[in-house]
């Protein structure tokens, strides 16, 4: 498969830390790879990298072929990057339907695309013309995933949607992106690796802002030490 | 499907107070002669009419109410929609009165001429100045973008204070207005005219705050980074904001020198910026009633109140003496009882009496206690 997003070496600075030393990954078409680590370890960090919110110093970004670096938050956003931040950043002021209307594009139906959306998040329907400051976690999360969804995003990139969220939200908000992977390669950041390693094809491990290994999920599902080393858990 | 759109009758049981209000306004010079046995179109003297009567001194009134809501509103869709809070509104509202004020007397033009050029010029003029004080401006952040426009409004308030062309701080008077729009030969006329913009204004401000444009601003205002993330060059977007508000506004100071039938560099003072700001404060940030509320409020009590005198045994006082002390007595304690504004706190107070919020608070059963306590 060949890579939507290949990031090359990146340096990235937050202040006068250096956040990210190094950092490469891989993320093949229609994939969904998965970014794991401890905390500070450097994954929101490199989201937020590759959307150029915290631009790296040194090293490259494409999505697909085109190079992401220097280029604004919202001119990557337009060349169809997807971006669901940690801690469901929805906008808590604006109603459900104009959560979803700011994500529209272009001439899209928006008619259309929020139909796709329900049918995906059906809850998100009753809750229509609610703000999104009311809504429950689990839904709140469910709407930053679906603001992603309205415009023709090919690369989405999602930051701990499990975060704070009950088992059953969570089997369901995994099923929604299990099915959006038929729409979008996505790239995962998850700290809950029995999440991740169900739904992801594909893992780098990002460790003290690098990122000294990845590959086939299979390979690290069998790989015990691998896991209790970088990951902590058994 | 989504849920479906709205009907028509559910717009207008959704929207029976605006609509009400405007039946009120269209009716109120009527009302008005009616209940004061006084003409709506003044006193007959001779062969024209001289504009006296309770009718034509509210018509005034409410013009003034109309003018001070005009500004509001487009206050309101800067600050209260996009969150950007500007200290130079007077500048487009000065600018639009002084362009009119000077393309009907100094240019020599047919009246009429005259007037189509200088609002079409003036309503342009100020949303290129929006424009260009927003691109430069607006790359700073709050409170330095706040200084910036207020120093590019005084230096235009000090310009015009000086500028011997329009005779500095004595301004210039404005002697030839079309007939139909002359508040001399007939107050009436104005009045409609000035509700008219009155009303489009409010239209206008609802129907693009609600278009996916307007959902754009309120993103800004939440958390620009975030808008930015979702795809949109929020400078753009608060550059189309500046430049609407200030061509609002600019419409508002035509009416304000048309009124008067003066110019002179009051109408660029700082009142005309602190002013739909308190209002905007008062009748509540982000709201389309709340400006209207607010700047009819403010004003009525104005007219009520500024001189009237209360008498207690044998000390008399002058509320006009005491006027500003009562008028920032009055907003503290607005903001205190209301702070987000009284009809953005009603609201509040809606919703609560709803039981959304309170659902809201509650604990979520879907959030894992485990994990985030």
């Amino acid at each position: 498969m060949s890579a939507i997003l290949e990031i090359r070496d990146i340096h990235t600075f937050i202040g006068q830390f250096h956040i990210l030393e190094n950092v490469s990954v891989s993320v093949p078409k229609g994939s969904i790879t998965v970014l794991l680590g401890r905390n500070g370890a450097g994954k929101t960090t490199t989201l937020k990298s590759i959307m150029g919110i915290t631009p790296p110093a040194s090293g490259s970004i494409t999505f697909n072929g085109q190079s992401l670096v220097g280029k604004r938050p919202y001119t990557i956003a337009q060349l169809g990057v997807g971006y669901v931040p940690e801690h469901r950043a929805i906008f808590r002021e604006l109603s459900v339907r104009e959560n979803l209307l700011v994500a529209q594009r272009g001439s899209d139906d928006f008619e259309r695309k929020a139909d796709a959306v329900f049918e995906l998040f059906p809850d998100l329907k009753r809750l229509y013309s609610l703000p999104g400051g009311n809504l429950s976690g689990g839904q709140q999360q469910m709407l930053a995933i679906a603001r992603a969804l309205i415009p023709d995003n090919h690369l989405l990139l999602i930051d701990e949607p499990s975060e704070g969220l009950a088992p059953v939200i969570i089997e369901q908000l995994m099923a929604a992106i299990e099915k959006l992977s038929a729409q979008a390669t996505i790239l995962l950041v998850e700290q809950n690796f029995r999440v991740a390693s169900k739904l992801a094809d594909r893992f780098v491990i990002i460790d003290d802002g690098q990122s000294p290994i990845s590959g086939a999920m299979g390979e690290l599902i069998g790989d015990e030490a691998l896991i209790r080393r970088y990951l902590g858990v058994t | 499907m989504t849920p479906p759109r709205n009907s028509l009758m559910q717009t207008l049981r959704e929207n029976w107070l605006p609509a009400a209000v405007m039946l009120f306004l269209i009716l109120f010079p009527f009302i008005v002669g009616a209940l004061t046995d006084s003409s709506p179109m003044g006193v007959a003297r001779g062969d024209r009419m001289v504009m006296r009567g309770e009718s034509v001194r509210w018509q005034s009134v409410l013009i003034e109410v109309f003018i001070l809501g005009i500004l509001a509103m487009s206050y309101n869709l800067i600050f209260g929609f996009t969150g950007v809070i500007s200290f130079g509104h007077a500048l487009f509202f000065g600018l639009g009165g002084y362009i009119l004020g000077m393309f009907l007397e100094y240019t020599g033009m047919d009246t009429g001429l005259a007037m189509v050029l200088g609002v079409v010029v003036g309503v342009a003029a100020a949303g290129i100045v929006g424009l260009i004080v927003g691109f430069v401006s607006l790359r700073l952040r709050g409170v330095y973008f706040t200084i910036f426009t207020l120093a590019v409004a005084e230096m235009c308030y000090i310009f015009f204070s000086r500028w011997q062309v329009t005779n500095a701080e004595d301004g210039f008077t404005i002697g030839s207005l079309p007939a139909w729009l002359d508040p001399t030969q007939s107050r009436l006329n104005f009045y409609y005219i000035a509700l008219a913009l009155f009303a489009f204004t409010y239209l206008f401000i609802r129907r693009l705050v609600n278009s996916p444009t307007g959902a754009v601003f309120k993103a800004i205002r939440e958390n620009e980074d975030r808008a930015q993330a979702v795809g949109f060059n929020t400078l753009n977007y608060k550059l189309i904001s500046i430049a609407l508000a200030g061509m609002l506004a600019a419409s508002a100071g035509m009416l304000q020198v048309i009124l008067n039938k003066k110019v002179g560099p009051e109408v660029l003072g700082v009142s005309y910026t602190v002013d739909p700001l308190l209002m905007t404060i008062i009748g509540g940030i982000g709201t389309f009633n709340g400006p209207i509320l607010g700047s009819a409020g403010l004003h009525l009590l104005d007219v009520f109140f500024r001189d009237a005198t209360i008498t207690i045994g044998e000390t008399s006082i002058q509320i006009a003496n005491l006027w500003g002390l009562l008028l920032g007595s009055g907003f503290i304690l607005v903001v205190i009882i209301f702070p987000l504004g009284i009809i953005g706190t009603w609201q509040r107070w809606r919703l609560k009496a709803r039981g959304r919020i309170a659902k809201a608070a509650r604990p979520d059963p879907s959030m894992n206690p485990k994990t985030e306590p």
